[in-house]
């Protein structure tokens, strides 16, 4: 009887002394990456940004607006090179759809090709609709704090649920204390080999937020390519809803 | 020695009958060695002739790294001078550009990844008989602004000669390559593969719609004789830098190599099992030979005649008797086997047009090597020296007294 309550006792000091501060900081770390993913990419938003696409022996550059309604619905509207010109993207939910306006015809992008680079970048058309979330498809661990061009920056491991269709084997996120930004991403493939670098910088304020409007995506398995955006505007939670995501709204959209 | 000789030789003649039978049995087993081995050959060798001249060409040249990655930006510049120093060869009879690549091609509410090809119409003609190909409308004129469609894909898209169809994909530094694109005409071919994915442009049309102007993917270059790849590869590797790879058929299609191997592999078991049947028949005359011998060895023997120098008889009468039947084999299928080289027999009927279908000729081909001539012959002789082993063991256990008795 005595032993019994004693042991339980015993059960729950330890419970109280080891479980649940992991768990605390394992929500922590959960709700770091939250606030993180909250903050670049809002309920819904709109960006105007433009793309450089860098290879070893030429460098290609567009200009491209982005309607954004989290987590399934994303239309990119190309405004510029003059031949690229009028190119919409539509993601809805896992399926990418093609505006072309040279052929005036909308194109659904077939399940082979959703590997392909899309428009020549280091994103493949199944980058733009992955449904993998940071949240829900990964856990959070807390692994250090390290100093990021300046910031200082939690690291934290994100390791894919079993039952996640994610390709990366893990992912490491740097993210600034106080900011909640993300100067440094990098991705792990099954060989637990880094196969590319997410980064940002250039802090500035739009919207009302302070964010980061450079980011570069280096994929390493290819030397002398890169991608890199900057944003010229955006706008967090504006007004939208998913009937703008549609196929007669891709050949109106301006 | 040369008494044995004299010997055995006049052995053979006492009894002609005997000698031309066991003789018979060694040429036969030659010449049928031999119209198998080269039938084997020669299918392989008009396999890889067809191949090479329908699709890959002997040897091709890429940008480097083009093979594995197969993207517009292994091109290469398509340098017309060049073609015309590289003609000056004599090895090389014709000299293919194309420019390969995928595409996005969509009718309605269907899209599917082909391969698109742009070609110079005419050298293409001239090497893969594409024209030939068409089943409906007109074949590419070398400023046709239209597409050739596989016969397989024509009927996935629902479309025909006359309409149109969306061609879409990412041309040479990335830029977008979509049009509208009217169909010329459709090309049924024979391999489902290509029925279902195969679309030409007209080389001009290609580089402007992938904005890969002046540039092609491949050379593919023909020979005049297949033996001058390697002499060809070398002069091609001095030519071109290493910014280009040179590859030849072999290492274009390594699936071909492979299903020849394998073939290759079950023609040398028929084979082994033609050789085990002539064994057979070969030692077969011989123990009968030896058996209607026995008295006359017997007798021999009692007399006086060593055991030992009777068996160099014998052997000496089989050499001899492999020998004639070797010799006069070669010699007969020589004239058979370049007969049949230059008039391969002719198929008929329902195999014929399912062979015609493919885009090979109705024919079972022949070939002819020194090599593989001598390598029948040697075989053929090892078995006959294996099979003289036979009256040499028969004799040193003859026992006179058994013998004389019959």
């Amino acid at each position: 009887m005595f032993t019994s309550n004693f042991l339980s006792a015993i059960k729950i000091i330890l419970i109280l002394f080891f479980i649940l501060p992991a768990k605390a900081l394992s929500q922590n770390a959960t709700e770091i990456v939250k606030k993180a993913d909250e903050l670049m990419r809002a309920k819904s938003s709109y960006t105007e940004l433009t793309m450089k696409i860098i290879k070893p022996n030429w460098t290609r550059e567009m200009s491209m607006k982005v309607w954004a309604l989290e987590p399934d619905y994303a239309l990119i509207f190309i405004t510029s090179p003059a031949r690229d010109k009028g190119t919409v993207t539509l993601k809805r939910k896992n399926e990418v759809w093609n505006w072309l306006p040279s052929a005036q015809k909308v194109i659904k992008i077939p399940p082979s090709m959703m590997l392909q680079s899309w428009m020549g970048s280091d994103f493949t058309n199944d980058d733009l609709v992955r449904e993998s979330s940071i949240i829900n498809d990964y856990t959070h661990k807390i692994i250090g704090e390290e100093k990021i061009d300046g910031y200082d920056c939690y690291k934290i491991q994100l390791t894919p649920k079993p039952e996640a269709g994610v390709v990366w084997s893990k992912i490491i996120t740097w993210i600034a204390k106080d900011l909640y930004l993300q100067p440094l991403t990098e991705y792990y493939d099954e060989d637990n080999k880094i196969v590319k670098r997410f980064e940002g910088s250039d802090l500035k304020t739009m919207d009302g937020r302070k964010i980061f409007t450079h980011w570069e995506m280096i994929p390493l398995d290819k030397p002398g390519n890169k991608t890199v955006m900057d944003y010229t505007k955006i706008q967090f939670n504006i007004k939208i809803d998913d009937s703008f995501f549609s196929e007669q709204n891709m050949k109106k959209v301006r | 020695m040369i008494t044995y000789i004299k010997l055995a030789w006049r052995n053979l003649w006492r009894n002609k009958k005997r000698t031309l039978i066991s003789a018979a049995s060694v040429f036969f087993a030659v010449i049928l060695s031999l119209i198998m081995r080269s039938m084997q050959k020669g299918y392989y060798d008009y396999m890889i002739d067809s191949s090479v001249r329908l699709y890959t060409g002997h040897i091709q040249i890429h940008g480097k790294d083009f093979w594995e990655k197969r993207s517009l930006e292994e091109s290469i510049y398509f340098d017309e001078t060049v073609i015309q120093k590289l003609k000056k060869n004599k090895n090389i009879s014709q000299i293919i550009p194309r420019l390969e690549t995928f595409s996005l091609i969509s009718s309605g509410k269907v899209s599917k990844v082909v391969q698109v090809n742009g070609i110079n119409p005419q050298i293409e003609n001239d090497v893969t008989k594409l024209s030939e190909k068409i089943v409906e409308g007109n074949y590419l004129k070398e400023n046709s602004s239209g597409i050739l469609i596989a016969e397989g894909l024509a009927k996935l898209l629902g479309v025909n000669v006359g309409d149109s169809v969306i061609l879409y994909g990412q041309g040479y530094h990335g830029v977008t390559a979509a049009a509208v694109i009217p169909i010329e005409g459709i090309v049924k071919f024979a391999i489902p593969d290509q029925n279902k994915s195969f679309t030409y442009l007209a080389l001009n049309n290609s580089q402007q719609f992938f904005s890969a102007y002046d540039r092609i993917t491949s050379l593919s270059i023909l020979l005049n004789d297949a033996d001058e790849i390697e002499s060809t590869k070398t002069f091609l590797k001095n030519y071109f830098d290493n910014s280009y790879e040179i590859m030849d058929w072999a290492e274009l299609s390594p699936e071909l190599v492979q299903s020849i191997q394998v073939d290759n592999a079950s023609g040398i078991i028929m084979l082994g099992i033609l050789y085990v049947v002539i064994a057979f028949g070969i030692f077969g005359t011989i123990m009968m030979m030896t058996a209607e011998r026995v008295k006359e060895f017997g007798i021999l023997i009692s007399i006086g005649m060593k055991k030992g120098k009777l068996a160099i008889v014998t052997i000496l009468e089989t050499i001899f008797i492999s020998f004639i039947g070797v010799a006069a084999g070669a010699l007969i299928s020589i004239p058979i086997l370049l007969y049949l080289v230059n008039h391969p027999i002719p198929l008929t009927g329902e195999t014929a047009d399912a062979i015609l279908a493919w885009g090979f000729d109705p024919i079972i081909p022949f070939a002819f090597y020194p090599g593989m001539y001598f390598a029948q012959i040697w075989t053929v002789l090892a078995i006959a020296f294996v099979s003289a082993l036979y009256p040499v063991n028969f004799i040193r256990k003859l026992k006179p007294s058994v013998a004389l008795r019959g």
